[in-house]
């Protein structure tokens, strides 16, 4: 393993364009994630294309980097805006954003660059030595009935964060899997819900879906609290965390990269699922569980760690089963089909060279995190000194040419202000911008699972419970929709 | 009424309207599968059915225990005191603030991106509340430049023209300009 990584570290420094390109996703990555409005995918979007006159390597390893460093760019904006650059850092945004209000915005974004860092350098030291294995264990272990059953733990965890009460926690995800169901049955290509419209027929992108939900929703909470005299800027403050603080969390950080990882290489969940059960465990094993989405550090850091842990992990899938975990995973397949090769088994069979340069990329960028992060993070920061009357009008196009860009479709950025809309009145209302967010973007893969394993089990659940991974998931899902029952009905509401 | 607001029965009232809508339109899609038993309408049924059933759990939860925020609840603490309207011209500001982007949208079609983002930037503006003008058209020229400047010349990325005279031509204008600038280089 360490003569390959060498190997791949010799490749991906030995030329100066291979270099540019690195550097060049670094930034881009970190830029992208951290501008308000647009997000990784955005860059990625536009980038697309020009992996063609790209060498395979170089154009997967763009992607990989940009991915590395777009996940943590995205926690900046959700710390500092309460707009997530990307929904894997949404749950970032519970407790980043309280910092923020209270003056607490540097010790939120360095304890996310650090932990972004761990997570990921982590997983990319896991990938490295044991994609191989990981990809074998998956193959056998991992079917349609377990992602399913993942699919319905992280729902049931979803649920369970944001949102005034369980119930609206539950309307939000419900609303979202209703939205996933727009455009085709991924069974058998019927039309769902496009009342007329055939660009409704691939479905509700989820790019300018996220973007209406989150960053428009905001403009527009911000506009109404300006409207009536409301509006406060948030505190500019540039204190790091200290070693000590970071070092209460260390038990916090393993459970989030263990979580993360477990996340991200389970084909199609990826690293929102990640970061909202890294969450969701912070929030189960604390003592005080009312600290959190109050400003409470440790929840910034779970988040962060298990969305950059599941980086790394995503790539076993990606690689070794040619199955994406997400958006910008699913674009790498399309830099590998320009270049007519397909990811898969045998990739590491007949592009090693690729595979290691993409490997250690993936080390150093995340790496780079920690450095270029902390230099970028002090200059960030100034973000908030901007007058929001600037920054408001500014989002909105970034997120419009974000909405745009990926599919070229008007109608694309209609939905995403229509989802600003919906989103603003219903965070008025005590609904989860995030449980939306979560069930649209894992519905399609719930259900595509679910149709799978009913086949594969010739439609008798019983068959479920005889795989003892997807009846863990299971019973800790209901455990989940239980516990949160229980206080719906005997949990009294907050004084005031 | 127990402790429900006229928000709580609107809210109901939503959800279910929801639920019955979209079931209702299921049926227009209601075909089966040969190889999948439940079709293309049950995974979504149901959704809808639990959507009902959830709104009605709601409805109770206010009914009994008001709308406040139920205890240990996470991420939920900026919902809790959504803002009190006392005029008309309250909802009338914000009324634009939420309009005016998809009026945005919908004009990026016939206008094109080129024409109509410098005149949406300054509207917004406006309707913040921003009222100087040097600040507007300064500002709105920065925003208009970083964009053009960013996704136009840099990135190259394509971006909706418009399909109606002038507008069309402006945004014809701006590319060959655009093209004519890279052959310089």
């Amino acid at each position: 393993m360490i003569e390959n990584f060498l190997a791949g570290t010799a490749t991906l420094f030995g030329d100066p364009f291979t270099i540019g390109i690195f550097v060049f996703g670094v930034l881009g990555g970190m830029l992208f994630g951290a501008i308000p409005g647009v997000s990784m995918l955005t860059l990625a979007a536009i980038l697309l294309p020009f992996t063609a006159d790209l060498s395979p390597a170089q154009g997967v390893m763009l992607f990989a980097v940009i991915y590395c460093t777009g996940t943590y760019g995205g926690a900046i904006t959700a710390i500092l805006f309460n707009i997530p650059g990307a929904p894997e850092n949404a749950p970032t945004a519970f407790d980043g954003y309280p910092m923020t209000q209270k003056g607490m915005a540097g010790k939120a974004v360095g304890a996310a660059v650090l932990c972004s860092a761990i997570g990921g350098v982590a997983s990319a030291l896991v990938m490295m030595s044991a994609t191989e294995p990981l990809a074998k264990w998956a193959i056998m272990n991992i079917g349609p009935p377990e992602i399913f059953a993942l699919v319905f733990f992280g729902l049931a965890v979803a649920s369970s964060v944001g949102g005034r009460t369980i119930w609206k926690g539950w309307l939000s995800v419900l609303l979202g899997l209703l939205i996933a169901t727009i455009g085709q049955d991924p069974v058998g290509g019927i039309n769902r819900f496009n009342f007329g419209y055939s660009d409704l027929a691939a479905g509700i992108a989820f790019v300018p879906a996220i973007l209406g939900f989150f960053a428009v929703s905001e403009i527009f909470i911000q506009a109404e609290k300006n409207v009536s005299g409301k509006y406060t800027a948030p505190k500019f403050n540039v204190d790091f965390p200290s070693f000590f603080e970071l070092w209460a969390h260390k038990i916090a950080v393993v459970r989030s990269i263990f979580v993360g990882f477990f996340c991200g290489i389970l084909p199609g969940i990826g690293a929102t699922l990640a970061a909202f059960m890294g969450y969701g465990e912070a929030v189960r094993w604390s003592k005080d569980k009312s600290e959190f989405g109050t400003g409470k550090l440790e929840g910034v850091i779970s988040s962060e760690t298990a969305n950059n842990a599941a980086t790394g992990a995503a790539m076993i899938p990606l690689l070794a089963l040619g199955l994406p975990g997400g958006a910008l995973t699913a674009m790498m397949v399309a830099v590998f089909q320009m270049h007519d090769l397909e990811p898969g088994p045998l990739v590491f069979y007949n592009s090693p060279d690729l595979i290691w340069v993409v490997f250690a990329a993936m080390f150093y960028a995340n790496l780079s995190i920690l450095f270029v992060g902390l230099i970028e993070t002090k200059t960030i920061l100034y973000l908030l000194k901007i007058p929001f009357q600037f920054l408001a009008p500014m989002i909105l196009m970034l997120a419009s040419i974000g909405a745009y860009i990926s599919r070229g479709l008007v109608l694309d950025v209609v939905v995403m202000f229509l989802a600003g809309i919906i989103g603003f009145l219903l965070r008025r209302s005590g609904y989860s911008i995030p449980g939306i967010v979560l069930g649209l973007i894992l519905g399609k893969i719930g259900e595509q699972n679910f149709a799978q394993g009913m086949q594969m089990v010739h439609y008798d659940l019983g068959t479920y419970f005889s795989r003892p991974i997807c009846t863990i998931l299971i019973i800790a899902g209901v455990l989940t929709l239980l516990k949160s029952l229980h206080s719906a009905f005997y949990q009294k509401p907050k004084v005031q | 009424m127990g402790k429900l607001s006229r928000p709580d029965i609107f809210e109901a009232v939503f959800w279910l309207l929801i639920a019955v809508i979209f079931f209702a339109v299921s049926f227009s899609f209601n075909q089966p599968i040969e190889i999948y038993k439940f079709g293309a309408t049950g995974w979504p049924r149901v959704i809808l059915f639990l959507m009902a059933l959830v709104s009605l759990g709601n409805f109770y939860y206010a009914y009994s225990k008001g709308s406040k925020a139920q205890e240990g609840r996470v991420g939920a603490k900026e919902n809790e005191e959504p803002i009190k309207y006392t005029s008309a011209g309250q909802y009338f500001k914000t009324g634009m603030v939420l309009i005016l982007p998809l009026v945005y949208a919908l004009s990026l079609k016939p206008v094109g991106f080129y024409s109509g983002t410098p005149i949406f930037i300054a509207l917004i503006m406006i309707a913040w509340g921003e009222r100087r003008v040097r600040f507007i058209l300064t500002n709105t020229i920065l925003i208009y430049a970083i964009l053009i400047g960013l996704f136009m010349i840099v990135l190259n990325a394509p971006l909706p023209q418009g399909n109606m005279s002038p507008f069309y031509d402006i945004s014809a204008f701006m590319l060959k300009t655009k093209t004519q600038f890279d052959q310089m280089f």
